[in-house]
């Protein structure tokens, strides 16, 4: 008893998060690669080991296609979420002398965060629709005659949307990164007669990859899910791997190879993520 | 104390997250939205006594996996006749006491007649609302009324067609190349369809997942043609005072009915079967076809409770037109050929 009551409060703290881990990590990815090795049998499916559903993944071109046009936005969302973040990020760390300013900036980004996804996924429908504020805007500037369809149901649409969700996620470590460059070093490079631009390549950007690294590993894999927005501003062309997973667990009841392809793109996200690891740690070693 | 008063409060957060409570005298539906609508459902809350709680679902396919989950939420289901056999198959539904049924003599005998409802000998589901999956366009956008499916093909409308993401694509394209069969196509008749389906690809402008967004893409302006479900979009867009027409094509339209089946072991027996009785009533029959604008099963309430207009623009004194249109089929073990097809499509 005495020992129990001595040991309670380490075992409650190690024992919460092992529980947490065992209950909602270990377990539900058990399930999932139990039922991938499952086989499809109308009505529904029966249990059994064959890879068969790998299988499939691999020869059947649809589910290939499928991943690499998933990879393509993915990248595309994450490279255009960077190109925007870095400046707004140094500028906000490096160049705004205004506190007040610098925090209303920094806030800008974080609040829409806090607005429900589907809001903001549908702001864009009523922006780059055929009749959207985007063509009222430009055939009142008289660019263009006739309302443009060329905007909203494509991949376009779904880059532009997907990066405006969630281009906080690399704001915020990029931020983070470059507030913890001392401004000492920076003014050591100039000192040694390094210009503004060099001092940046050599000394600014090397020493922010960590924070690079994180955002592009955020914004590549919450893409790499995401489900809502070729729903909705997704064309004919925007099936993205995360919709065949909810087709294959709804409309085709075949959850065997729902929980494969499940499979492959948690094994596609765990590498992007030990490689970026890899490379943060890389950075913090200063191994650059 | 406190302790306690944490527990309190975590049953009442539970009680207040566990809906939809089971309660004698409450029925939980699983059905389509207009089937459960308080303009005649709440009558019959005051009358019988039974709560009706009712979640809605936006597809067929959204049955078997709600029910896969675990039983004992739902007491009633309304699957489409192409949905219903899977139910049975599944162990998912139990037989109905016809008996207890009033109006039940009333039913289409067509209805009556399908396979899908009904296992040695017993029937599972009781026929409710019909409809065609028809095909509509902007009255503005055509000179000339478009009648065949064909015209869903045709290169001058690129960027302005939608078709219904869902596996009776494959329905329509076999139709197009001339296989009347569709529920029974043959492998090579299904790769058929699926390239003429990926041919029309380029020319669509999306494809559409539920109601409101068919009922958005012709108001926001992005497409003039698609199918639709007859009655029920071409209404909402009357309402936002955007013409269209609705047309039977050429090559004919897939028919549809939904019917009401009980959830295996319900423990709300008495109000599943005063709810059923309910639903096959004038109340229930006029009930629905005044929310949704679909055509009734019970020839007899339609004739009693619809206006001569109504009941003429529904079809229900017309059953040539109900025999004209190629009622859904369980596809049973070709289904998966089907969907497949279909996912190709998209995949592409």
């Amino acid at each position: 008893m005495s020992f129990l009551r001595r040991n309670l409060p380490s075992m409650l703290v190690m024992g919460i998060p092992l529980m947490w881990i065992a209950l909602f990590m270990l377990l539900p990815y058990g399930i999932i690669v139990t039922y991938s090795f499952w086989l499809k049998k109308y009505p529904t499916f029966i249990p059994a080991f064959q890879f068969g559903n790998y299988v499939t993944i691999f020869t059947d071109p649809q589910y290939v296609r499928v991943f690499l046009r998933t990879l393509k936005i993915s990248v595309l969302v994450s490279a255009a979420s960077f190109l925007l973040a870095y400046p707004f990020a140094y500028y906000l760390v490096f160049r705004c002398r205004s506190v007040a300013l610098r925090t209303w900036l920094y806030m800008a980004v974080i609040a829409p965060l806090w607005v429900s996804y589907l809001l903001r996924a549908y702001i864009w429908k009523t922006i780059l629709g055929t009749e959207g504020v985007l063509n009222s805007f430009l055939m009142s500037l008289g660019i263009i005659d006739e309302p443009s369809s060329l905007f909203l149901y494509n991949q376009f649409a779904m880059v532009v949307t997907l990066t405006y969700i969630f281009i906080p996620f690399m704001v915020m470590p990029i931020y983070t990164a470059l507030e913890k460059i001392p401004t000492n070093l920076t003014e050591a490079s100039a000192d040694l007669g390094m210009g503004p631009w060099r001092s940046f390549w050599t000394v600014t950007l090397p020493l922010s990859l960590p924070g690079v690294a994180a955002g592009f590993t955020l914004t590549f894999c919450l893409s790499f899910g995401d489900f809502i927005a070729p729903f909705l501003v997704g064309g004919p062309d925007g099936n993205l791997i995360a919709n065949v997973i909810a087709t294959q667990f709804g409309a085709a009841l075949n959850w065997p190879l729902g929980s494969a392809l499940a499979i492959v793109m948690l094994v596609v996200v765990l590498t992007i993520v030990s490689l970026s690891d890899r490379m943060e740690r890389k950075g913090m070693t200063g191994g650059v | 104390m406190t302790i306690k008063k944490t527990m309190l409060g975590t049953l009442g957060l539970l009680s207040l997250t566990a809906s939809p409570v089971l309660a004698e005298g409450t029925i939980n539906v699983l059905t389509w939205e207009g089937y459960a609508d308080p303009s005649f459902i709440s009558k019959f809350e005051e009358t019988s006594g039974c709560q009706v709680n009712a979640t809605y679902v936006g597809s067929n396919d959204d049955f078997a996996p709600k029910l896969m989950a675990g039983g004992g939420v739902y007491d009633l289901i309304t699957p489409s006749i192409d949905t219903t056999k899977l139910m049975i198959d599944l162990d998912f539904v139990e037989p109905l006491d016809t008996t207890k049924i009033e109006g039940w003599n009333d039913i289409y005998p067509k209805f009556l007649a399908l396979d899908g409802i009904q296992k040695d000998g017993a029937y599972y589901g009781m026929p409710y609302v019909w409809g065609a999956i028809a095909f509509m366009y902007r009255d503005d956008a055509f000179e000339t009324p478009p009648t065949s499916i064909a015209d869903l093909w045709r290169e001058d409308l690129k960027g302005k067609i939608s078709l219904w993401d869902d596996k009776s694509a494959i329905y329509v394209a076999a139709r197009k190349n001339g296989d009347m069969n569709i529920y029974s196509l043959t492998d090579e008749q299904i790769a058929a369809a699926q390239k003429s389906l990926v041919e029309q690809k380029p020319l669509i402008r999306k494809y559409w997942a539920t109601a409101g967004e068919l009922v958005d893409l012709y108001k926001a302006g992005e497409v003039v043609i698609s199918n639709t479900w007859a009655g029920y979009q071409s209404s909402l867009l009357a309402d936002e005072g955007i013409k269209v027409t609705e047309f039977i094509p050429t090559e004919g339209a897939e028919g549809w009915m939904d019917s009401w089946m009980i959830v295996k072991g319900s423990p709300n027996q008495e109000c599943a079967y005063k709810f059923l009785n309910m639903q096959l009533s004038e109340q229930g029959q006029c009930g629905v076809a005044n929310v949704n604008g679909y055509s009734v099963a019970n020839a007899a309430a339609a004739k009693s409770c619809m206006s001569p207009e109504q009941f003429k623009t529904l079809h229900q004194d017309d059953p040539d037109y109900l025999d004209s249109l190629l009622i859904w089929q369980p596809l049973g073990d070709r289904f998966e050929a089907y969907t497949n097809a279909w996912n190709a499509v998209k995949a592409q």
